[in-house]
């Protein structure tokens, strides 16, 4: 398991690394104060803009490996393909997590540097980077097992085809009201979102979300050999 | 085979580290009062000291950057991770909740409903994931370096006692800064501080020789921390009237708890030793 965490390191090193920067992204923003805003927008649209950096990095990680041979090989290995992608699921992980860290590292700083010049007004921001952190990694749980099932560029498209479908579906139910659908979700979102029940929302999705990406896992597991047989080279 | 001078070694390298980050920290507490920005950067850099003392003992002595304890060894050993997660938590629940209950004061606990234990639970859960990381800075330095010299010099129980004791006082800066030059408020609050660490010590301790792995240990010290403002927090909701005091069964709640995991994981330390093979 050591050499696959070497390989990972050899490979991702830059991407790993990434994760600092992209941490430090909303302390960038700071000189285009003037244009922006206040400081509390700068730094709210700037963790958002490092949001989409860090998930653009992140599946930077996933490149490479659709090949046909390295599959069969990693198959062929003690650890079996279950390893390799238990490793890759663990890298992205800790990617999110280094992320995480780097951004609130820097947030923290920011926030003193502020407060040092006068500014007093400074919002905490972490309940919008932490509910952030909780749908990047929902959305690396779904995009790992399509570019592993259908290799790199394939993987994307397919994705999107699906991801297009299933918001058409959604859309056609909401506006032709099929099965008082939109009545039904409605009300379920009133209730969901209402007063005491929001924080539970949140966290039953944060945990949730965390088992999803563990069964993301389990499904790369089942379908990683399916789509080296597919993959082109 | 490492010869007990050359773990004594290594060991006094970190050591001096680290005691000469605790040194710059309180010879900067004058410019860090002075300025948030100066605070925060030196604050951070501290809270790293023990895995940069970590690193900087293997350098210098040459030893490497091997059996660092930072795999994450979850196959077989999640179970161990839960538990890291859950001990603390029933630990202080213990701490805080008993002596209500044992006093009759149960009334005060309206804020424990099943909703809000629910979900401070799971919320806990959830940020220990992808927030604990940061502990690294320090467990890296105890449990995956400091423990490994101790105990061959000073067997299990020294280890536990001494690592305790320098774990504790390694907070002492962070204490004086926080009480702002009160000196004797800075040492009682290092003190009773450095008790509990030294008994939830000896559960890190045997997490980590456990697991071969610094992580669980990550996950307890967040859980450690974490789990004690999330149950204040549920208290503070329920009807506590302001002059409350339970007297004398808080106080010995206040460490009985700690005391039954450290001999507990006292003697799992001592079982998992006897068996272990002896090596020439």
């Amino acid at each position: 398991m050591t050499g696959l965490v070497y390989k990972e390191w050899k490979q991702n090193r830059w991407f790993i690394l990434s994760m600092i920067l992209c941490g430090a992204l909303p302390t960038v923003f700071l000189f285009e104060k003037d244009i922006i805003g206040d400081i509390n927008t700068v730094r709210t649209f700037g963790t958002i803009c490092a949001f989409l950096v860090a998930g653009g990095l992140q599946t930077m990680v996933l490149r490479g490996d659709d090949r046909k041979l390295w599959g069969y090989w990693i198959t062929s290995t003690s650890g079996g393909c279950k390893g390799f992608l238990r490793v890759k699921y663990e890298m992205v992980f800790c990617m999110v997590v280094l992320f995480m860290f780097s951004l609130q590292m820097f947030d923290g700083l920011l926030c003193a540097a502020t407060f040092d010049i006068g500014t007093t007004e400074i919002k905490d921001l972490s309940n919008i980077s932490v509910p952030l952190i909780f749908v990047q990694l929902l959305l690396r749980a779904i995009d790992t097992p399509f570019t592993l099932r259908y290799g790199n560029k394939k993987g994307s498209l397919i994705k999107l085809i699906y991801s297009l479908v299933f918001t058409i579906i959604i859309s056609v139910m909401i506006l032709t009201n099929f099965c008082n659908f939109s009545v039904a979700l409605f009300e379920t979102a009133e209730k969901l979102f209402s007063g005491d029940n929001l924080s539970m929302v949140f966290v039953v999705f944060s945990v949730s979300v965390l088992v999803i990406y563990y069964l993301s896992y389990r499904i790369s597991c089942r379908i990683y050999l399916k789509g080296v047989e597919q993959y082109d080279h | 085979m490492t010869t007990k001078k050359e773990n004594a070694k290594r060991l006094g390298i970190f050591l001096l580290t680290v005691f000469a980050f605790m040194l710059i920290f309180v010879l900067c507490i004058k410019p860090m009062n002075a300025s948030n920005t100066v605070f925060y950067i030196i604050y951070m850099i501290f809270s790293f000291s023990p895995a940069i003392a970590s690193l900087i003992a293997r350098a210098v002595t040459k030893e490497g950057f091997r059996d660092m304890k930072l795999h994450l060894n979850l196959s077989g050993n999640f179970k161990w991770y839960l538990l890291a997660f859950g001990l603390p938590l029933i630990c202080f629940s213990a701490k805080f909740l008993l002596p209500v209950i044992i006093s009759g004061h149960t009334d005060w606990l309206s804020g424990f409903t099943t909703q809000n234990i629910l979900s401070s639970v799971f919320m806990l859960a959830a940020l220990t994931a992808v927030q604990s990381i940061g502990l690294i800075g320090e467990e890296l330095g105890w449990r995956g370096y400091m423990n490994q010299k101790i105990e061959p010099l000073l067997g299990t129980v020294g280890t536990c006692i001494v690592g305790g004791i320098v774990w504790g006082l390694w907070h002492l800066p962070m204490d004086i800064a926080g009480c702002e030059g009160a000196m004797s408020d800075a040492f009682a609050m290092c003190g009773g501080r450095m008790i509990q660490l030294t008994l939830f010590g000896v559960f890190l301790m045997w997490l980590t020789k456990k697991t071969d792995s610094v992580f669980p240990a990550v996950i307890g010290h967040y859980m450690f921390n974490e789990s004690q403002g999330a149950l204040a927090n549920l208290l503070y909701q329920g009807s506590i009237p302001e002059n409350a005091d339970l007297g004398v069964i808080a106080d010995v709640f206040e460490y009985l708890p700690m005391i039954v995991v450290a001999a507990v994981f006292m003697i799992m330390l001592f079982h998992d030793n006897s068996r272990t093979p002896k090596t020439a």
